[in-house]
């Protein structure tokens, strides 16, 4: 077949080998990074927030994806919008990056308003024959899955969607998130590529001597090891662990609480993976010491001991506790900075002071969260060094890794890379 | 003239005005109140009846030598008479629409309205007072006719204020209402005698003294208020320093409409009189007269504050009220919290005391 196109970029995924990090110029280059924008953060979907980002009618937040900046609100039935931040007479932005609260979304330039369903309401000085029709604000394609809002702004959204929809709206069902409230936000930038950080939270081989506090109440076993580098010991426990999990997560299906591990991770466009995971120790929440940091639970949840629900995204990764929610969305910046936004929710009508401490209930990602904006930064500088060259990930605690990669590749060829 | 009254007696009963569907009144009739006051009694064409709660209004489209007008005009008459509706209007020199109406709207023309609309409605209690000024009497009226219909035991105090005897609007009815309803008191409170020398009664503003005078138990009274913004502003002060909580007085929250051409003086001389209006980030105070919005008394002064639509849609003009109240009327600019926060829209707002903008 006669080779009719073939990008700058070609070369660079064809270089790429199985099970080996990716080439250098996909981790550096701008013309990489922009073809990344392009493919993974507007032709797929990706998760920009949280219903609850939004509590009250009026509530705004404002979203930049590459150029696009976007526009999260509640409307005055209570609804959930997203529209276009660009203003349909000279394309003036309407708001601000951020939160804040509105009445009619009200362009500072010529004051142009809008109601917030995005119709143009009031537009001076444009003639009684102004057609204000057709001069709405663009609505943006966004589902809200369990009240983690999802977007996508190509014309031709992935339908598979539809997996993580079915998937996820029942197990989210009983944290409530979409009433959930943001009881803290974190901005890290992270001085790397948004790949080096997704890879970074897909693999726990650095979490024992990088991650402390995480360690209380996460399980490193459940991200692999290499059997033959464990003591008897540790062997032993490893085996009793992964007993454990089978007998748990047989006992929590049987409760009626989806538990199992679901993971399209390598085929088609939507990527994502969820498990009930096991929290070690005290067994209910990260936390510093393993339990649960509000006494009001999330949602409906009735008893701390479910573990935490996991979910990662290409764009996000989220953990579901029965007191509390940590989420995080990634949002790419530049080829060698990245957006790390983090947020823990409790139950709405949980206190501060009162229901839950908040110290208590950040520190651990915040530590955690910090240590991965070090660890990413250090790998981003040692991949732009000429020295660089691919290698191996290890078989046993990196193989979501090589099905990031491997996943990554494909999509760039997939749109014509 | 195409109005078919329904025979009461024959045929199943006619269909309900519904708002969602109905636009169309006809005029049926034009009854002079008093020497500037009318009337307007409206039927639907279709013969339907009308479902209204004492105290709610009818948004008027006018279309008046090409321009399009609406206002809003609390219902005056009984919701127990449900086959047509009055409006009563009083004619203001200059007022476009009042005029209009009173020189042009007699039986058999169709206009155009939406309604009911409001929230101005007597809430569950046993003792009220139904207080007015000038044309605001309208929605209290209705709640008295109503009263009078269904003989309902409730306790009023019916206090109406005006700017002459000749200027009491319902008087001769009231006064026969009164004589029927055991438990109504009337209270005229004329501003002057003018005309009528041998007025019985006191004259002058409505004051603290006067309420106190008349309606001894005022503070177990719920107060249903409607007059024009000063006049309710006097009204809101003086029953709060009464003991009236302000859960229990409640006042018609639109004067854009019935009210806006209506230049009732009020009591207090300081409400009538203008207020002091400064800005503080500009070092500028100026004078407002309680009937002029903030904005519109701004610009001619020199002072300034963004702002555009000039109607309480945009919210450009947003400023922050440090001291001081105002009557807003907005059209959905602002958010209740910006209120609570301390926001008002200067463009649609009018002083009902002294101010301290922080612009």
């Amino acid at each position: 077949m006669l080779q009719t196109f073939s990008s700058s970029i070609s070369p660079l995924l064809d270089a790429r080998a199985d099970g080996h990090s990716l080439p250098q110029g996909l981790y550096t280059r701008t013309d990489v990074f922009e073809a990344d924008v392009e493919v993974f953060f507007r032709r797929h979907w990706i998760c920009i927030g949280l219903e609850c980002d939004v509590p009250e009618p009026g509530d705004a937040s404002v979203i930049e994806i590459g150029n696009s900046s976007l526009i999260l609100l509640r409307d005055d039935d209570e609804q959930i919008r997203v529209v276009h931040n660009v203003c349909r007479h000279r394309g003036s932005r309407l708001l601000d990056p951020g939160t804040t609260v509105v009445s009619k979304l009200v362009c500072p330039y010529h004051q142009w308003t809008y109601e917030l369903s995005g119709e143009l309401s009031y537009a001076p000085h444009m003639g009684i024959d102004f057609d204000k029709s057709c001069k709405n604000l663009k609505p943006v394609n966004f589902k809200s899955i369990g009240g983690l809002i999802y977007v996508c702004l190509s014309d031709n959204p992935p339908e598979d969607i539809a997996r993580l929809e079915q998937v996820m709206a029942e197990r989210l069902a009983p944290y409530d998130i979409r009433n959930a409230k943001v009881a803290f936000q974190s901005d890290v930038i992270e001085k790397g590529n948004w790949k080096l950080t997704i890879e970074n939270n897909r693999e726990c081989y650095h979490c024992s001597a990088n991650h402390p506090e995480l360690c209380v109440s996460f399980v490193d076993l459940d991200f692999g090891f290499d059997p033959t580098s464990l003591s008897p010991e540790d062997r032993k426990e490893a085996e009793q662990h992964h007993a454990l999990y089978a007998e748990r997560t047989k006992t929590w299906e049987a409760e009626g609480h989806p538990s199992s591990a679901v993971e399209p991770v390598i085929d088609g466009a939507t990527n994502f993976r969820s498990q009930r995971l096991i929290i070690a120790g005290a067994g209910e929440s990260q936390t510093p010491d393993a339990t649960a940091a509000s006494a009001k639970l999330l949602g409906s949840m009735k008893r701390k001991d479910l573990g935490d629900m996991h979910l990662w995204g290409h764009n996000s990764w989220n953990h579901f506790m029965g007191d509390h929610a940590v989420t995080a969305i990634v949002i790419p910046l530049s080829a060698d900075r990245t957006l790390v936004r983090t947020k823990w929710l409790v139950h709405k009508d949980a206190v501060e002071g009162v229901d839950y401490d908040l110290d208590k209930l950040t520190s651990v990602w915040l530590a955690t969260t910090d240590q991965d904006a070090e660890l990413v930064a250090r790998s981003h500088a040692g991949i732009e060094d000429p020295a660089y060259e691919p290698s191996a990930y290890s078989r046993f605690t990196e193989g979501h890794l090589d099905q990031f990669a491997t996943w990554y590749i494909n999509r760039m060829r997939a749109h014509g890379l | 003239m195409d109005f078919k009254p329904q025979a009461s007696t024959a045929g199943p009963s006619p269909a309900d005005w519904n708002p969602d569907a109905d636009d169309t009144l006809i005029c049926v009739d034009v009854h002079q109140e008093t020497h500037d006051v009318k009337t307007f009694t409206f039927a639907s064409p279709d013969g339907r009846q009308f479902g209204f709660l004492a105290g709610q209004y009818f948004l008027f489209d006018l279309e008046l030598g090409g321009d399009a007008e609406s206002r809003c005009y609390s219902v005056s008459s009984s919701p127990c008479r449900k086959n047509a509706i009055s409006i009563t209007v009083k004619r203001v020199p200059g007022g476009k629409v009042s005029n209009w109406l009173h020189d042009n709207l007699s039986p058999g023309v169709h206009v155009r309205a939406n309604g009911p609309l409001g929230r101005f409605v007597r809430p569950s209690g046993r003792k009220f007072l139904f207080l007015s000024g000038g044309s605001g009497i309208t929605p209290v009226m209705s709640m008295v006719r109503e009263l009078a219909d269904t003989s309902e035991p409730a306790d009023a105090v019916f206090m109406h204020a005006g700017r002459t005897p000749k200027d009491l609007i319902f008087r001769e009815e009231l006064a026969y209402l009164a004589n029927k309803l055991k438990a109504l008191r009337l209270h005229f409170l004329p501003e002057e005698v003018a005309g009528e020398r041998n007025w019985p009664g006191l004259s002058g503003r409505i004051s603290r003294e006067f309420l106190g005078l008349a309606v001894p138990d005022l503070a177990e009274r719920i107060v249903m208020c409607c007059g024009p913004a000063p006049f309710m502003a006097a009204a809101r002060r003086n029953t709060a320093e009464l003991g009236v909580p302000s859960s229990n007085y409640i006042e018609e929250s639109f004067d854009a409409a019935a009210l806006e051409e209506d230049v009732l003086p009020v009591s207090d001389p300081v409400e009538s009189a203008t207020f002091k209006v400064e800005f503080s980030k500009q070092s500028r105070t100026i004078d407002v007269s309680g009937e002029q919005t903030v904005l519109s008394c701004a610009k001619k002064s020199g002072v300034r504050i963004p702002s555009s639509c000039a109607n309480g849609l945009c919210g450009t003009c947003k400023s922050k009220l440090v001291s001081g109240t105002v009557d807003m009327k907005h059209s959905g600019g602002i958010r209740q919290r910006e209120i609570d926060a301390g926001f008002f829209l200067p463009c649609c707002s009018k002083p009902l005391s002294d101010l301290v903008i922080d612009r």
